[in-house]
């Protein structure tokens, strides 16, 4: 595998979810400072502006299911503004990339706190995502409410 | 002793109080009628402009964010209000709740 793949999968990882935000009628952008954003996603008419960070990860094929391991920095999680930022956790499965999981901040932020969700490792967040069919889990918890989760960017079509 | 968290993140230009999705549908199942928040933002000098005439903010904050209104009972459920600095996990601020 070329030398340092993980750079052009994290790039060709924002620029697929970026085309999705596009395709349901919000704008995007890409920060020119890098400040742990990824990408920001905005409704031109309103101005409502939603913080993206998009994690990339290539599948680890099991029997039934696959797998994608993610981090997520604890300090980034922890500072819960008043724009949350909401994950978009993609993996390269077969040669094209899974159905996003989209989760809000503060809920995973919840789910680490108060379901265990995931193990801490140097100060990151480290979690395993097992997808089956429509279903995916980690530690143990059902994550599958999650799957193309858009209710917070509706489509705009007008 | 029961206590309930709201957390309590120190921006660049002011306080981001906001409580779990958990706590929310806790409170929703105690207090069906109740309109939780994800969060409210007040800037520093908003804060320290209202401090000056009413007193602590955040005696006024929770009940906004937990969305009850005045004559709830949160006090039958609950015994203080901890208000928890999202970084460093210490208690900035207790409110302990009376009947």
């Amino acid at each position: 595998m070329k030398k340092n793949y993980h750079l052009y999968l994290g790039k060709a990882g924002h620029l697929t979810v970026m085309s999705e935000f596009l395709t349901r009628g919000w704008n995007v952008a890409i920060p020119e400072v890098d400040i742990g954003d990824d990408i920001f996603v905005v409704q031109d008419d309103s101005g409502t502006l939603r913080r993206v960070q998009v994690k990339t990860s290539t599948s680890i094929a099991g029997q039934k299911s696959y797998k994608g391991q993610f981090n997520v920095p604890i300090s980034q999680l922890r500072n819960n503004s008043n724009v949350p930022v909401h994950y978009v956790f993609i993996v390269r499965h077969n040669n094209s990339w899974n159905v996003p999981l989209i989760i809000r901040q503060d809920y995973l932020l919840d789910l680490w706190e108060n379901n265990k969700i995931g193990s801490v490792n140097r100060g990151q967040l480290n979690l395993h995502f097992t997808y089956a069919v429509e279903k995916v889990k980690c530690s143990k918890i059902d994550l599958s409410k999650y799957i193309a989760d858009f209710s917070d960017f509706p489509i705009i079509d007008e | 002793m029961e206590a309930i968290k709201i957390n309590v993140n120190k921006q660049i230009d002011g306080y981001n109080f906001s409580i779990a999705p958990s706590l929310r549908q806790l409170l929703k199942s105690w207090f069906p009628d109740a309109h939780p928040a994800n969060n409210i933002f007040v800037a520093y000098d908003t804060k320290s402009d209202f401090e000056l005439y009413y007193g602590k903010l955040e005696s006024y904050i929770y009940p906004a964010l937990l969305g009850l209104d005045s004559k709830n009972d949160l006090h039958k459920k609950i015994d203080e209000i901890l208000f928890i600095d999202s970084h460093t996990g210490n208690v900035m601020h207790k409110y302990k709740l009376t009947a």
